[in-house]
């Protein structure tokens, strides 16, 4: 029922951007959706685009899955540029009754839905190229700076890989329940909005109630293989920093420089 | 098994790697004013480097508690437990003890850790402080050692259940351990899934020498172990070999146990008079029995079969018509899959239907085209006159009550009473009616009267299931459908189940349909079996047909019942037996029949 749900899930490759090590992708994150949230005029919008496309060939995943992030959320997208469009006061191309529909409105809408995309795109190579595990150990070593005030870096990174590795059994679990009570005359489809979330709690209270049950006896599986918090843990594949990714660092900062640095120098 | 239990003999003290003095644990009592349950009560044991022990004993008679002991995860609140020389309750050295004795749980789902099959392998090793490339070879091992190495970057969700054990077996691998224990880690596997883990297991014992401690309710995996324990109400109440733990049958029995169906049938004869030093362990200690006991063939070969009055079935009239039923899921993805393939099934008012087949043969998919839960792709399903689509289906889900796998985890309300009327609100029925109904419901499955009140999730496991079934039967379905009802009970509870279906079937005339791994029970139960394979309908006959056709089941990775095994063995060494014989009673009274007079019996007992 709900189970192919494969937004931005990991896709084996042996790009550059497989290769790099997860905290440079988070940085070039940030850095590329500085920059969209930056762009104004259509040049830079170009640039911006050619860039992204140019990601998305160096990553050597099929333009097709690449894009499967971006279908889910299209609906959303297109609402948000057709509200743009009316909501932007300018100079009007022509009007439907009181609703007026301008040049600034056309563009503002094409510009922001653009935006969007690069932006999800961006962020699905991110999920594409990256292991679960190395995505989360790299947020681990992001945060390790901050544990000295008191950030629990290690666990937030544990709970989140523990997280993902059970997303899929979850979902198994609620269609099982959904079915057994559905048997015994549960009715999910029909009714007021109120009756049909009532209609829910049997199988949110079984769910819920198995979830702290699995939650307990992982706990204990990983207690009896001697896990005991982050210190002295190793990992079978450790991230490393290397110059690849110092200088692909360095390319980003020195890049968003010169594309921005008409605006900030006077 | 004599050199083995030569060894035992030998001095039991030396290298023992699990060693435990007078434990006592106990849990803290649920709700106040209840007394601490003790779990487990004095036991002294010993376990030796390199042995193969099986624990037995039924569901809360305290094994799993004793696992935890065992690792440390349990603390003793009285005596000692020493692993390999350290005792447990010392804190700096428990990563050492924890180190040495891995276990290995029960839920294949709860105790892998990571995303991959290799990070989880690694997972151990890693807590360890490991270097990289340790780990690195350790993990390509450990997965050798399970035949699992081309899983390696699979996704856990992507793989059977004995898959999932195998990769936990191989994750306390990788932390070289000394001994592995087992808490009841094939209870929730398929026929199959068990015997892969049972095979690696016993490679792990025979080629590194890894003790072993196996616990379970299945009796057939004790028969091959060095050492048998059987645990009683937190009490060890049985230790030895095999062989002299199954000479006390009745004992066994008792503590809500079996012995293995070959076992329990020498055991009725001896019962009945026939000498016998030694009770069988396995098909073949009984074929060499049963040879010096009875007639060979006399030449012309009569091919007897076995008139079976009691279960013979007459089909009058069809309630359920299933016709050219075709399933595919997520037709038009990229995830399509067809389970079924045009099936065509009659199911006759009144019988009992087992349903057989190997894990995704396509049963679960088929019962639940039955009440409409799964829409057929194509053809078509008629129950009782109704057709199981569009505004039918309320009613439909009425007259069909579908039991799913483990139907404890549906339960939700706040009491028991409230949670079996669940789908009985919804019919409109007066309180007084609804109330009769739970009442003979409860008095049906042996449900106390005064568990109504209490809340669903205090009650022990069996007593969940035998509630969940009960908000089932409320409904007042003419058809029942089961997906393995006895999974992961033990065998006293399965027998339970068991009993009260068939009292079901006799006394309220309710159709069933079954479906289950244990051939035994379907033997035992069932009036007719429909055999799976890979979405197919391969063939539905009598259950002593069914079971006579021993080459064809073996293709489709199927076993018949032990009993029926032993008289095929017998009858293909030229002995002139039926081939369809199903239960240990019809097995008794057939060979007391053929027992050549004056041997082996004791005729003091005339």
């Amino acid at each position: 029922m709900i189970n192919n749900i494969t937004l931005g899930q990991y896709i084996p490759g042996n790009s550059i951007l497989h290769r790099l090590d997860p905290r440079t992708k988070i940085f070039w994150t940030l850095l590329l959706m500085t920059a969209t949230f930056l762009i104004e005029s259509w040049y830079e919008y170009l640039m911006m685009g050619l860039f992204t496309l140019m990601l998305l060939l160096i990553s050597e995943v099929p333009l097709k899955q690449s894009l499967k992030g971006v279908k889910p959320l299209l609906f959303i997208l297109i609402l948000t540029a057709i509200l743009n469009i009316f909501f932007t006061g300018g100079t009007p191309i022509f009007t439907i009754g009181p609703v007026k529909v301008t040049y600034e409105g056309v563009s503002a809408a094409i510009k922001l839905f653009l935006r969007l995309v690069m932006l999800v795109i961006t962020a699905s190579l991110v999920t594409i190229t990256t292991t679960p595990m190395t995505m989360t150990d790299g947020i681990e070593k992001l945060l390790k700076p901050f544990e000295k005030i008191g950030v629990p870096a290690h666990e937030i990174a544990m709970m989140m890989s523990i997280a993902l590795r059970f997303i899929p059994t979850l979902l198994d679990e609620t269609t099982r329940i959904m079915k057994a009570q559905a048997s015994r005359g549960a009715n999910f489809d029909t009714g007021s909005i109120f009756s049909r979330i009532k209609s829910f709690i049997p199988v949110l209270v079984p769910l819920f109630v198995s979830a702290f049950k699995r939650a307990d006896e992982l706990a204990e599986a990983m207690e009896s293989r001697c896990y005991r918090g982050g210190k002295g843990r190793t990992r079978l594949k450790e991230i490393h920093y290397s110059k690849l990714d110092f200088s692909v660092s360095l390319a980003g900062i020195v890049l968003l420089g010169v594309v921005f640095s008409g605006r900030i120098l006077p | 098994m004599e050199v083995v239990n030569a060894r035992y003999l030998q001095d039991e003290t030396m290298n023992a790697i699990i060693k435990t003095d007078n434990v006592y644990y106990e849990y803290m009592a649920q709700n106040e004013g209840e007394n601490a349950v003790q779990a487990v009560k004095g036991i002294s044991l010993s376990i030796r480097q390199g042995q193969f022990v099986v624990v037995l004993g039924r569901n809360g008679s305290g094994k799993s508690t004793l696992a935890r002991l065992f690792n440390g995860l349990l603390i003793p609140v009285k005596g000692t437990v020493i692993i390999d020389g350290i005792d447990t309750s010392n804190n700096e050295l428990i990563w050492e003890v924890r180190r040495t004795l891995g276990l290995v749980f029960q839920n294949p789902d709860n105790q892998i850790v990571a995303t991959t099959v290799e990070e989880d392998v690694a997972f151990g090793p890693e807590n360890l402080g490991i270097s990289p490339a340790e780990i690195r070879k350790r993990v390509d091992e450990s997965l050798m050692m399970v035949g699992m190495e081309e899983y390696s970057g699979y996704s856990p969700h992507m793989l059977s259940g004995g898959q999932k054990q195998r990769i936990a077996i191989a994750g306390i691998l990788a932390m070289e351990p000394k001994c592995i224990v087992l808490d009841e880690a094939t209870s929730m596997l398929d026929p199959r899934g068990r015997k892969e883990v049972m095979e690696i297991l016993k490679k792990l014992n025979r080629e590194k020498g890894i003790t072993i401690v196996h616990i379970t309710h299945h009796m057939e995996e004790a028969v091959e172990a060095d050492l048998v324990m059987v645990m009683e109400n937190g009490r060890l109440i049985l230790t030895g070999t095999p062989r002299q733990i199954f000479e006390n049958v009745e004992q066994i029995r008792e503590a809500g146990l079996n012995v293995p169906q070959v076992t329990a049938l020498a055991y009725d004869l001896r019962k009945n008079g026939v000498r016998m030093d030694k009770l069988p362990l396995n098909t073949n200690e009984m074929v060499d029995i049963l040879k010096s006991l009875i007639k060979r063939k006399n030449g012309n070969n009569s091919d007897l079969a076995w008139s079976r009055v009691l279960k013979e079935f007459k089909p009058e009239n069809p309630i359920i018509k299933i016709r050219d039923l075709s399933h595919v899921y997520m037709p038009g993805t990229t995830f399509e899959q067809k389970a079924l393939y045009d099936i065509n099934l009659t199911v006759n008012q009144g019988e009992i239907l087992g349903i057989i087949g190997q894990t995704g043969s396509g049963k679960s998919t088929l019962v639940q085209h039955l009440n409409g839960i799964l829409k057929a792709t194509s053809g078509s399903i008629e129950v009782d006159g109704l057709k199981a689509e569009g505004n039918g289906l309320k009613e439909l889900r009425q007259k069909v009550g579908l039991i799913f796998q483990y139907p404890e985890h549906q339960l939700f309300e706040e009491t028991v009473y409230k949670d079996i009327i669940f789908g009985l609100t919804k019919l409109g029925l007066d309180e007084e009616e609804i109330k009769k109904r739970v009442f003979h419901v409860i008095d049906i499955l042996g449900i106390s009267p005064e568990l109504l009140d209490k809340s669903p999730f205090e009650l022990s496991g069996g007593q969940k299931r035998r509630v969940a079934i009960a908000g089932v039967l409320v409904m007042k379905p003419k058809v029942l459908v089961l997906d393995e009802p006895t999974a992961g009970l033990d065998p006293q509870g399965s027998s339970e189940v068991f009993k009260l279906l068939s009292r079901l079937n006799r006394e309220e005339g309710t159709t069933i349909i079954i479906i289950s791994h244990n051939m035994e029970e379907v033997a035992a139960l069932c009036h007719r079996v429909a055999v799976m394979n890979k979405g197919r309908l391969v063939f539905c006959d009598t259950v002593a047909n069914v079971f006579s056709r021993y080459e064809e089941l073996k293709k489709y990775n199927l076993d018949i019942p032990k009993i029926t095994e032993l008289f095929r063995e017998l009858h293909n060494s030229g002995y002139d037996v039926p081939q369809n014989v199903l239960t240990v009673d019809e097995a008794k009274e057939f060979i007391m029949n053929m027992i050549i007079p004056g041997r082996g019996v004791r005729h003091n007992d005339k």
